[in-house]
């Protein structure tokens, strides 16, 4: 259970985030809804530790996850937009890297993984549908590709929560289609909760459970997915906008 | 057995034996140890010396002070020396350095036939430092400053040249491009699209030559090419230890305070 409590983040003395909060249950997807500058990469910032805010909490079951230091920090996995793997490794290695937050230090420095972290980080490609890239270069793999193997990388990281920011912006539909419904079965499957922010509706309301709309730094929508209609879109995307065409 | 089980057994029998990927390795560490080996030996590596030499070097320093005071105006005039050296011979560089960074450019040359000569003539500049260059000038034009002035020219002329030609051909040449097709000529397109682009990198990139060349040419003197290199071998001949310790904590003030200067000045170039 992760639950952000009045969320305060300000910049300059401008707030990009103001008292936001709502919760991710375990084995919920969450999708993050709203226009480009609405506060969504902050607010993702401080759920991931990366920042901290002003104001409030991220609490992962009864820690605050700005105070989570070294290796609690892997209680949190990450997918980013530009995937960020490391180019030079194989995608094999780069899903170790999940490993790390679990391991000695001197197994990360010399990339010599157990038996048993090395074979979790097969199934976890197995499970992306990559096994057979394994010992492929990541930087010789498509964009959905390496987006898939960090998708692996964070499962290796059996974290509680996997925050994902627009790790479809950077794909086409159908890999993007193909992320999303991986992201989805890992969080059923794996009883995890994943938020994830999106620029497009129609996936959100696809594969998410829940929607929370953002709006110029405050949650203008925190709603089941069945219940985001039209009244809700214009909340969140003014009025001129129409549901029907997204 | 799972499919990753299998793709991990498969993994690990690639990996067990003599195969030729570990042979090539092992023969790589070899060949890298006896270079190593080698280099060690030629570079006359004692210890012993170094063990012996230091509590000299701790004496000598310990008998730098009080340091001399009474020569600070001489020394200081033949630090500006040093600083007016490299600065006249670094702009002298650069602007010998535009041109010549044109036609070293594969990507907007105008003569591709002189690129390839030209990159061998950047390298060759390069590849001499400006000591050895006021070495020479100085059996040319005789001692003073002006023989440190043209090795700096020289060298930097060569070094800064193949950094702004590099700069051009990673340059994005889609504006390049654009203002060509509107009909202007080459040089023109170069104007008005790609210095603008370049020139605060162009400018920074002067302003950190200028700096290296102050710290270079502080040793010019020492071949009698000018500048405060001239004061240091004095010194350091006569064992003058108070003396040389001046001299040195004087290039180290001056040059502190020109990086500072020099560095917030490209911060200000890259900023806008």
């Amino acid at each position: 259970m992760i639950d952000a409590v009045g969320l305060t983040k300000a910049f300059n003395g401008r707030a990009a985030i103001e008292e936001v909060s709502f919760a991710v249950r375990e084995g919920e997807f969450v999708a993050v809804l709203g226009p480009s500058g609405a506060g969504k990469t902050t607010l993702f910032r401080c759920m991931t530790g990366l920042a901290v805010p002003d104001r409030g909490t991220v609490r992962i079951g009864d820690d605050d996850i700005a105070a989570l230091r070294g290796r609690a920090r892997r209680r949190v996995a990450v997918v980013f937009q530009q995937f960020n793997l490391v180019s030079r490794l194989s995608a094999f290695e780069n899903v170790l890297a999940g490993r790390l937050g679990h391991v000695p230090a001197w197994r990360g420095w010399l990339r010599r993984f157990e038996r048993a972290d090395r074979l979790l980080a097969l199934e976890c490609l197995d499970r992306v549908g990559l096994l057979g890239q394994a010992m492929q270069r990541a930087d010789t793999l498509s964009g959905g590709q390496q987006q898939r193997v960090a998708i692996a990388r964070a499962m290796a990281q059996r974290p509680s929560l996997i925050v994902a920011d627009e790790p479809v912006a950077s794909l086409d539909p159908a890999a993007g289609a193909g992320v999303l419904e991986l992201l989805q079965g890992i969080a059923r499957a794996d009883r995890v909760g994943v938020v994830c922010s999106l620029h497009q509706v129609q996936l959100a309301r696809a594969y998410a459970d829940r929607i929370v709309g953002l709006s110029r730094g405050r949650v203008v929508i925190d709603a089941p997915v069945q219940r985001f209609d039209q009244p809700a879109f214009e909340r969140l995307y003014g009025a001129t906008a129409s549901l029907s065409t997204h | 057995m799972s499919r990753a089980e299998q793709a991990l057994a498969d993994l690990e029998a690639t990996r067990r034996g003599f195969t030729a990927e570990r042979v090539r390795f092992w023969i790589i560490c070899a060949v890298v140890l006896a270079f190593y080996a080698v280099s060690w030996d030629l570079a006359g590596v004692d210890l012993h010396k170094l063990a012996t030499g230091l509590p000299k070097l701790g004496h000598w320093l310990a008998s730098a002070w009080p340091p001399k005071l009474d020569e600070v105006p001489l020394f200081a005039l033949r630090i500006a020396e040093t600083v007016a050296m490299a600065a006249i011979g670094t702009t002298l560089a650069t602007l010998l350095a535009i041109p010549m960074a044109i036609v070293a450019s594969r990507n907007i040359t105008p003569l591709p036939g002189l690129y390839f000569p030209a990159r061998w003539f950047l390298n060759a500049l390069r590849g001499i430092d400006s000591f050895v260059f006021a070495l020479l000038f100085v059996a040319a034009v005789g001692l003073g400053p002006f023989a440190g002035v043209l090795g700096i020219a020289l060298h930097t002329w060569g070094s800064a040249a193949k950094l702004f030609a590099d700069h051009v051909e990673n340059a994005n040449l889609g504006p390049f491009e654009a203002v060509r097709t509107t009909g202007a000529g080459r040089f023109t397109a170069i104007a008005y699209a790609l210095v603008p682009d370049i020139l605060p990198v162009m400018l920074s990139t002067t302003l950190f030559w200028w700096e290296f060349n102050i710290r270079a040419s502080t040793v010019l003197g020492v071949v009698g090419a000018g500048g405060i290199g001239q004061e240091l071998k004095n010194s350091m001949d006569l064992l003058d230890f108070p003396r040389l310790f001046t001299i040195i904590a004087m290039i180290l003030i001056v040059v502190t305070l020109l990086d500072q200067l020099s560095s917030w000045l490209r911060k200000r170039l890259i900023r806008p």
